[in-house]
């Protein structure tokens, strides 16, 4: 792969969505189409009910973590998360995000706002020249699992080209990579993800 | 269940591994024997990796109860033969120093590699000390790989050179390594080192003062030898592009920061490079060599400036006049390195304008997600207990585990911390010159690790000191390992269960009771009682981390608390247990009950304003 098919993806959510599953899950789909894949995550104290941060850089990156402005592409598994992580993403970058909310503690106890979902569009579209969020959640939910609403993240980053991993080769990598009774859930949620974004 | 993807004995397979499994595949490779260690982010995956995969017999492993046994441990394999792996996380390597220091004069047959997991930028540590300072100071070998491959075929490396020279070596990842995953080719998998035969020589092994003092000249030999092989060693790589005199000389993780900013700044064939894996002893002949041919060199290293400092010596040394330049007001000795303050410190090198695009300042005012204390969570409770008997009037010694959290308002049960064990002694010699109670916090792995012998000092020194145990029954930070305090069911044959308040008793204290942690009651009666006696007081807390008990004990409680009444006791529980399973509905407060773990706590708080109800079908 050429320089310039370098890319570089940040992946932001709440612990115990399952961030770091889909990181490993879109990386070794990654290694399986033949690309050079590195990945960052952290984990320990950092992660117990916080931020879950992780990074994929493809094509030849070293780095196993990224900086402001260095995101190609952004893949926020909760809207909080996607606004708080924007600085990571450069200037034109495309972000692709659940709508579906996952209030933090000082939010449920009333302590302080969470920002209303326009806000947080519009807020991300000043950086990014394409932004989408889907209801990840709920299609998850009705692809027979929560957990699967993140592979209809996934999966509407590879519809939309800007990664170099086709739907198809996704598809493989759930059946390779996922144990066998996620697979039903995990290849419905991308479907339903395609079909989210033709309508 | 079929073998695991890491025991493939296929060379030339390519997995995606973390830096962490790759060192699990390389210790395999160099067919390593024992693996002892006491867990600790970012090391434990390596050992948690061999207790999943099993080993088909090809090693024995074992959680050790701190990092200086383990040391004893391994450093004693490795004695008699064995080629041993042991480790830890960085602050671990000063428990463990001890033994390694001493080990390193006698040598070990077998071979020893010391895996220090360093954590610089403090992401689950209380310093970010650089434990290259042990290699050193200790005489040891150092290899610091900066990949995931690289991760694997050092720690072969390590492997062989420990085994060759008989000498200690130290394999140091960061955070970043340990924890990054990237593609790993497989070597072939031999069969496990046959055994070095131990021989009777107690003038190596004893280190009566006469024996140590031949053993430095012996070890100072060692040295030289591996400096030798650290100038031949394919981990020290010169890249020489063109006739610049800039040269640059790096090592770990700041060698893949480097490489992404010459490429994003377009300088690649601007500077020669001297990338350094085997960073102890320094390969003096290639480092000599690389120094004499460029006019300025930069060293670019995270953590503390000791290659900077060592290569400075060095020119001195050769006479070499060339200009040096390092760490500076950009790349400092705290926090970790990034590519983008590599470009910036080589824009002010090369004196040409940083191409990096200004970024947005992150935004302050949106609400966080710091870490807090599981909902249901065997700790809050207890702290709620301690927080109505002692308000402010006592002193918290705490110690380290999730229950550090207690700090967070409102149960701020935390005023002060050093280290691992340090609750006890620490508290002890506070409460000698303060009026103030102490309440000494400390969890079962914690009191197993360091806590066990502070007690003894302070029933021995007739200390007065309040303990309060918090026995969750596992390591629960660092992902649920076993300790001597696990029940004996969950240990299964391989382990024998000790006995918490057994062992208290045993050490004289009769001031000691044991209530369940949710039992809010019974711990506000017991800490009563015992918050004017004079000397050494035990309270043990009992109840199994509420993580641990649902996913590896299978145990769930089929109730979940419900709000049935709003008044003053609803709110105040709210405020004073906030449990991250209530939330706010307009005034009026609710709990969530996918989050409820069913601990009935707040029941307790306030008993009119909850009842127990039927879980709901809910989440798995």
């Amino acid at each position: 792969m050429s320089q310039d098919k370098r890319l570089r993806i940040f992946f932001t959510g709440v612990g115990g969505q399952g961030t770091l599953t889909a990181t490993n899950l879109l990386a070794r789909t990654a290694l399986m189409c033949g690309l050079e894949v590195v990945a960052g995550e952290v984990h320990g104290m950092a992660q117990r009910g916080g931020v879950v941060e992780s990074v994929l850089l493809l094509g030849g990156w070293k780095s196993p973590k990224l900086d402001h402005g260095e995101a190609d592409l952004l893949l926020g598994f909760e809207p909080l998360e996607t606004l708080r992580a924007v600085p990571y993403l450069r200037q034109g970058g495309i972000v692709f995000s659940n709508s579906d909310m996952l209030p933090p503690l000082s939010v449920s106890l009333g302590v302080s706002h969470y920002p209303d979902l326009d806000s947080i569009k519009s807020e991300v579209q000043k950086v990014a020249s394409q932004c989408t969020f889907l209801p990840c959640r709920e299609l998850g939910t009705k692809a027979g699992s929560v957990q699967s609403g993140n592979t209809v993240l996934l999966a509407a980053a590879c519809a939309n080209g800007v990664l170099p991993i086709s739907l198809e080769m996704l598809a493989k990598g759930i059946t390779t990579f996922l144990p066998e009774k996620l697979h039903a859930s995990n290849l419905e949620a991308l479907r339903l993800a395609e079909a989210y974004l033709k309508a | 269940m079929g073998k695991h993807p890491l025991l493939n004995e296929t060379r030339g397979e390519k997995q995606l591994l973390l830096g962490n499994e790759a060192i699990v595949r390389g210790a395999l490779e160099a067919g390593v024997n024992i693996i002892t260690c006491y867990p600790g982010t970012p090391s434990s995956e390596v050992v948690d990796t061999f207790r999943r995969i099993g080993g088909e017999g090809r090693y024995k492993m074992e959680y050790s109860i701190n990092e200086k046994v383990a040391m004893e441990v391994a450093c004693g394999a490795a004695l008699a033969g064995a080629m041993s792996l042991v480790t830890m996380k960085h602050v671990g390597l000063n428990v463990a120093a001890d033994p390694l220091f001493t080990t390193a004069y006698t040598g070990l047959p077998g071979g020893l590699v010391v895996l220090s997991a360093d954590d610089p930028g403090c992401h689950s540590s209380q310093n970010e000390q650089d434990n290259r300072g042990y290699a050193r100071m200790a005489h040891l070998p150092c290899f610091e790989p900066a990949s995931a491959e690289e991760a694997r075929a050092m720690t072969r490396a390590a492997f062989t050179l420990a085994r060759d020279l008989q000498q200690p070596v130290l394999l140091r990842t960061t955070t970043r390594i340990s924890h990054m995953r990237g593609a790993v080719t497989f070597h072939s998998l031999p069969k496990p080192s046959e055994a070095v035969p131990f021989e009777r020589e107690p003038m190596r092994f004893v280190p009566l003062p006469a024996v140590a003092r031949k053993r430095h000249a012996a070890v100072n030999n060692i040295m030289l030898r591996a400096q030798e092989i650290a100038d031949q060693s394919p981990f020290n790589v010169e890249t020489s592009h063109t006739e610049t005199k800039l040269g640059i000389i790096a090592s770990g993780v700041a060698r893949d920061y480097l490489a992404d900013a010459l490429i994003s700044g377009g300088w690649t064939d601007k500077v020669d490079l001297l990338e350094l894996g085997m960073t102890w002893p320094l390969p003096e002949k290639k480092l000599s060599s690389f120094l004499s041919r460029h006019s300025r060199i930069l060293v670019l290293e995270e953590g503390d400036n000791l290659l900077e400092r060592d290569v400075r010596a060095l020119c001195q040394r050769i006479g070499c006049a060339v200009s040096i330049e390092g760490k500076d007001e950009i790349l400092t000795d705290m926090g970790e390195y990034s590519r983008s303050l590599i470009m910036q410190r080589l824009a002010k090198w090369f004196s040409c304008p940083c191409p990096l695009n200004p970024t947005p300042t992150p935004r302050t005012d949106l609400p966080g997600r710091p870490p807090n204390l599981c909902p249901g969570c065997s700790h809050r409770s207890v702290y709620y207990a301690a927080r109505q008997v002692f308000g402010d009037d006592a002193i918290y010694s705490s110690d380290i585990g999730c229950y550090t959290l207690g700090v967070v308002p409102p149960m701020r049960m935390a005023d002060f911390l050093f280290c691992m064990g340090s609750s006890i002694s620490g508290g002890s010699g506070f409460s000698e010159v303060s009026e103030k109670t102490v309440v000494s916090f400390i969890g079962d792995s914690t009191f197993f690790h360091s806590g066990m012998t502070g007690l003894a000092n302070a029933v021995f020194n007739k200390h007065k000191l309040l303990l309060v145990i918090l026995d969750n029954g596992t390591t629960a930070m660092t992902g649920h390992q076993p300790n001597p305090g696990m029940l004996q069911e969950s240990l299964g044959e391989g382990c024998t269960h000790l006995d918490i308040e057994q062992i208290v008793r045993a050490f004289g204290v009769d001031q000691c009771k044991k209530v369940s942690s949710y039992n809010v009651r019974g711990l506000i009666k017991a800490l009563t009682e015992f918050k004017d006696m004079p000397g050494i007081r035990v309270l043990i807390a009992q109840e199994p981390c509420v993580l641990y008990a649902r996913r590896t004990l299978g145990k769930r409680q089929p109730n979940v608390a419900e709000v049935v009444e709003q008044n003053e006791d609803t709110r105040r529980c709210l405020k004073e247990l906030a449990c991250p399973a209530f939330y706010k509905k307009g005034e009026d407060v609710a709990v969530d009950q996918n989050l409820c773990s069913g601990c009935m706590v707040c029941l307790q708080v306030a008993p009119k304003s909850f009842k127990a109800v039927k879980r709901e079908g809910g989440r798995a």
